[in-house]
């Protein structure tokens, strides 16, 4: 399978009579945009901003990113299964705009938090605030109901990142990366010194707020199954979770999933990349065995000789990925874990809900907890009122002077699980 | 499958019939769960949200299948640290009562997919 991520680097957005790129700008007719979304007749209202790297913007309550991109060549195009008729993701050259965001913002239940601020304190906390973002902001008809209202959301932004990416067809792009293995066999026969890794990648998949879709089906449905990496950067895999924010992986970062990238990356050298195993995260405990046990089970047929999971969320799923990680060990499979933690304000406490001796290499992605102190903006883009939720349910975290305290978990992006992100370790 | 949903959400009462309805705090619901844990009980759904956010919820339902007899470990080692971990989180928080009813939704729903798929 090979896959070509065409990067069209732009360097601003501007409104304009046409949506297009010129000379790495990219213009975008804003009434195109809302009648494209307004087509849908539960949308009552849009507004479209540009919130720029560096602005005294606040974007809030923050409910996907996704990257505008185009199928130029292969089968189908963004999204199968989802905007486009199903087809078999992975195989061809996108066009991507490289440095674009479509986010999408709106209230669906008063207490969603999620915020990315372009400037100062927060930027520093959140990827997105150093992407060129397009805010759509979905306003509903009365009266629907929260799941409803929840796909209305998710699906305009599908929709808005398909259209803008479209302007991005006929451009040459500045980069072009390659991503591209073999079937198991040949990779296995042509690297056979190199141990095989496969990596597990949980999803939250829990009903409302708390989903993700892999070729438009619920996760919720689905048994683990394996994935070619090159069907996720394609955009068969979207976020339909829109509560934990610093560890949601939007859409976005599906698209660009790093662990993904770097085994590529390593893949012939170091190691020798087999794929990927979609694991859903549910609720009940005969769902997690039966998903654990499967996972398990998917390693050993594969013959991985180590498998990196990562996780989705807080709480629930540190069970499952603690039981994938000791079925993994007990079969002598080596397993590093990707996560973040609870640890508290101090960063003392235990990190995760759930503890396994077997759970030996694991790599944080920082700490939901950690405090950080966020200055008024100029303009904030979405909802005021959500401000005071996002602080995170104590007294006092509103500062005289305007700005406010939060802890990481209202920041978008800010603790991912899957490395896409700023937080880093440093060795003293 | 018989089971048992354990809920201080005002919603859940209202919508079936198992209902053992906790007039109180979602502490003093995990407490209740992990007495019935205690008591020979198995969960059918883990006790703690898969978010951090969920944490603030005034309202959970947990899932639990009616048993006298054995004590089941792996059960009783989840809720004991559920407890432990929701009280380390809510002593420096509040319950997000501001937006309770919307709590009440979400936990209602969330219950509604697991039930789903316990069926």
């Amino acid at each position: 399978m090979k896959l070509e991520h065409r990067k069209i680097n732009i360097k601003d957005i501007q409104f304009g009579e046409k949506t297009e790129v010129v000379n790495g700008v990219l213009f975008v007719n804003k009434e195109e945009v809302v009648a494209e979304l307004k087509t849908n007749n539960k949308i009552k209202e849009v507004k479209i901003d540009i919130a720029r790297p560096g602005e005294k913007v606040r974007i809030i309550p923050v409910k996907d990113a996704i990257e505008p991109r185009v199928k130029i060549e292969g089968e189908g195009d963004q999204f199968p299964g989802v905007l486009a008729k199903v087809t078999q993701a992975g195989e061809g050259k996108v066009n991507i705009l490289n440095g674009v965001a479509v986010v999408t913002i709106g209230d669906i239940v008063g207490f969603q938090e999620g915020v990315i601020d372009m400037w100062g304190e927060g930027a520093k906390w959140t990827p997105f605030s150093k992407t060129l973002n397009l805010v759509v902001e979905i306003i509903p008809i009365d009266g629907l109901e929260p799941h409803v209202h929840e796909d209305v959301v998710r699906m305009a932004g599908l929709k808005a990142a398909a259209f803008i990416g479209e302007a991005g067809r006929e451009i040459e792009p500045d980069e072009v990366e390659v991503y591209e293995t073999g079937s198991m066999v040949e990779e296995i026969a042509k690297y056979p010194d190199l141990p095989k890794v496969l990596y597990v990648e949980m999803l939250i998949s829990q009903g409302l707020l708390h989903d993700g879709y892999i070729y438009g089906v619920n996760s919720q449905q689905i048994l683990p199954t394996l994935l070619h990496p090159n069907e996720e950067l394609d955009g068969a895999v979207i976020s339909g979770n829109c509560v934990a924010a610093c560890d949601k992986i939007t859409t976005y970062q599906h698209q660009n999933n790093p662990v993904m990238k770097d085994l590529y990356a390593k893949h012939g050298k170091e190691l020798n990349f087999l794929g990927v195993v979609l694991t859903p995260e549910l609720t009940t405990l005969a769902g997690k065995i039966r998903t654990c046990d499967y996972t398990a089970k998917l390693c050993k047929m594969v013959g991985a000789d180590g498998v990196i999971v990562s996780e989705e969320g807080y709480g629930n799923p540190d069970t499952d990925l603690l039981m994938i990680c000791k079925r993994l060990e007990d079969s002598g499979i080596k397993t590093v874990l990707i996560t973040d933690e609870c640890a508290g304000r101090d960063g003392m406490s235990q990190s995760l809900a759930d503890t396994a001796k077997e759970a030996v290499a694991v790599v944080s992605g920082g700490n939901v907890s950690h405090l950080v102190t966020l200055p008024p903006a100029d303009v904030i883009l979405g909802n005021m009122e959500a401000i005071s939720t996002l602080a995170g349910g104590w007294e006092g975290s509103l500062l005289e002077d305007g700005s406010f305290q939060c802890e990481l978990n209202a920041i978008i992006g800010a603790t991912s699980e899957i490395g896409y992100h700023n937080c880093t370790s440093k060795l003293y | 499958m018989e089971c048992l949903i354990v809920s201080n959400n005002p919603m859940v009462k209202e919508k079936f019939d198992n209902v053992y309805f906790i007039e109180g705090t979602s502490r003093e619901l995990l407490e209740k769960v992990r007495d019935l844990v205690h008591s020979g009980s198995e969960l059918l759904t883990h006790p703690l949200g898969a978010s951090l956010r969920m944490m603030f919820s005034p309202y959970f339902s947990v899932i639990v299948k009616e048993k006298e007899g054995k004590l089941n470990c792996f059960h009783t080692e989840i809720i004991e640290s559920s407890i432990e971990k929701y009280n380390q989180h809510m002593g420096v928080r509040e319950e997000d009562i501001k937006n309770s009813k919307d709590y009440a939704i979400v936990d209602y729903k969330l219950l509604e997919s697991a039930l789903g798929e316990i069926k």
